[in-house]
């Protein structure tokens, strides 16, 4: 009985998998993304992009759930916050959560970065997901800034005024910069409804496309340095040794002839070189 | 090369599809980038403010002492979206919001301290003598004359809180010796009593009120505005923004 109830369980299973597979190839790509080769040395390393996945779709869930209770006033922000804090069920968790991993997403994206820069990840044919992977950085920093002015706290607000400020050094647009940012001249009521939509809108819905061009550019050509790869291309290496090899070999022999030939033509150059000395 | 045109393009169609581009283009990206950049066409290009051009109280000018500033607290009134004060009065008896939107500063006075040896930006700060506070605000609070206006004019330095690095709050503190100096809390910029730069990464002294009037009941009032700089020489101004 039991037996039999299992085993149509996994055929049911199995046929469910097999007609996903057979309309989207989803059951493929899992695959690649589960069992995906990489080198031996440093393997845990190359878990750092799926680290900063996990912690960047985190965001977007307690960033989702804290919308519900968050307020983007001056007048009421920080009470909605406070609410959130001490009120809401598991508010302080949910709050925790984005909060925390707000700060490991920038350290891991970082070490993410600094593992695709150490083993050369971003060479030939590469390159695009490394730009990409700049703009994804680029975005988490604007979103981790302006995430911190939300609280309205003394924290959060000078922060931001120190970071306004910093753009308003920048030649050229400083003003410009600076009074996007503000809403106005001053901060005030514009600048929190500003950076609440930079924050919830504007930068995620940025950022969600380039995660997806991340990893389809990573599907396009496998982990950098994967087994498979690296056979590959080392046999192609010994290859090209070997023809330049041969290369070198005829080369040698035509050098002699070249060079008696320069000898008679250029005889003069010579000469005048010696007279220069 | 990848073929993604197939039929040969004529030059008027070039033409054509330029011209409707840009037409197209305009009336998709036009509303949506003025709508975003509100706050750069008022103010850098129209050149207004959400703070209240009105005369504001600072507060008493005998309450200065000669040894210390005195902080007081402003407030701006703010016209940023649903902060409008119209908006606000719209429905008087349906209050919206407790909160009164206000851009509150905090003014430090001082009484001008003679310079007796000039410093040099970033590298010394100036040397300086007593504060000269006017004597006759021994005797009297208010009823000022018209002579006794200007002198406490001419003597004031009516200064900004907002640090001119990256615009923390500064704060007058006083060592163990009962030396005092503006010190900010963010990267330890240091201002003399005058306002000016002492030490640390400020390019500049503090901001300084520059529209202000004493009156004769003996109160100072002032405007938003302040002394502008130029930061890197024909490239940015330094203004005190976020303040
Ligand atoms: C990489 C992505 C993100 C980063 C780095 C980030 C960072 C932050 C930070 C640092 C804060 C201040 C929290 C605190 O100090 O307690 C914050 C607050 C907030 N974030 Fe995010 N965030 C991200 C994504 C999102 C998303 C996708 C949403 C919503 C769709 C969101 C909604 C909010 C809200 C409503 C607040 C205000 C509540 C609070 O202060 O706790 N965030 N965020
Ligand atoms: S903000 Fe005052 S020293 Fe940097």
């Amino acid at each position: 009985m039991i037996g039999r109830l299992r085993s149509q369980t996994i055929e049911t299973g199995k046929f469910l998998a097999d007609w996903m597979e057979d309309r989207t190839g989803a059951v493929t790509q899992l695959e690649h993304f589960l069992y995906e080769p990489v080198p031996k040395r440093g393997a845990w390393l190359y878990t750092l992009g799926s680290a900063t996945l996990f912690l960047i779709t985190l965001q977007f869930l307690t960033g989702i759930l804290l919308l519900f209770y968050y307020v983007p006033t001056t007048d009421h922000a920080w009470n909605s916050v406070y609410y959130i804090m001490n009120e809401a069920y598991f508010g302080q968790l949910i709050r925790g959560i984005h909060y925390w991993s707000a700060n490991f997403l920038l350290a891991v994206i970082g070490l993410h970065m600094a593992r695709t820069f150490f083993t050369g990840s971003y060479k030939a044919p590469r390159e695009i997901n490394w730009i990409v992977g700049v703009v994804l950085l680029l975005l988490v920093i604007g979103l981790a800034f302006t995430g911190y002015l939300l609280r309205w706290d003394q924290d959060g607000f000078w922060a931001s005024v120190v970071g306004i400020k910093i753009g308003s050094y920048s030649p050229f647009i400083g003003p410009y910069v600076t009074h996007f940012l503000l809403g106005g001249d001053v901060v005030g009521p514009a600048t929190l409804a500003r950076f609440f939509a930079l924050h919830v809108w504007l930068l995620p819905a940025m950022i969600a496309p380039f995660i997806g061009i991340h990893l389809y550019l990573l599907r396009r050509h496998g982990e950098f340095g994967a087994e498979f790869e690296y056979t590959d291309r080392i046999s192609k290496l010994h290859e090209r040794q070997r023809e330049e090899g041969y290369r070198q070999h005829e080369f040698e022999d035509d050098e002699e002839y070249d060079y008696d030939d320069e000898l008679d033509e250029e005889g003069g150059t010579t000469r005048h070189r010696r007279d220069d000395e | 090369m990848a073929e993604l045109q197939k039929d040969p393009m004529t030059r008027g169609d070039f033409l054509g599809f330029g011209v409707m581009g840009v037409i197209m283009g305009g009336i998709i990206t036009v509303p949506a980038a003025a709508f975003l950049l509100e706050p750069i066409i008022n103010i850098d290009i129209l050149g207004q403010s959400n703070v209240s051009d009105d005369w504001q109280e600072v507060g008493p000018v005998a309450d200065v002492g000669v040894e210390e500033p005195e902080v007081f607290i402003v407030e701006f009134p703010l016209t940023q979206i649903y902060g409008d004060q119209e908006i606000q009065e719209l429905s008087p008896e349906v209050p919206r919001s407790q909160e009164e939107f206000d851009l509150t500063n905090a003014v430090w006075l001082s009484w001008k301290a003679p310079i007796l040896e000039q410093g040099d930006q970033g590298n010394s700060g100036d040397t300086i003598g007593v504060p000269e506070r006017p004597a006759f605000l021994d005797e009297k609070r208010e009823g000022f004359t018209p002579e006794e206006i200007s002198e406490v004019e001419e003597s004031l330095n009516i200064l900004s809180n907002s640090c001119a690095h990256l615009g923390c709050p500064v704060r007058w503190i006083v060592n163990a010796d009962g030396e005092g100096e503006f010190l900010c809390p963010c990267h330890g910029g240091i201002y003399d009593i005058n306002g000016n730069w002492y030490g640390g990464p400020p390019p500049r002294g503090m901001y300084r009120y520059t529209q202000f009037e004493v009156r004769e009941n003996g109160r100072l009032y002032i405007k938003h505005a302040y002394d502008v700089e130029e930061g890197i020489p024909g490239i940015s101004t330094q203004e005190p923004y976020v303040v």
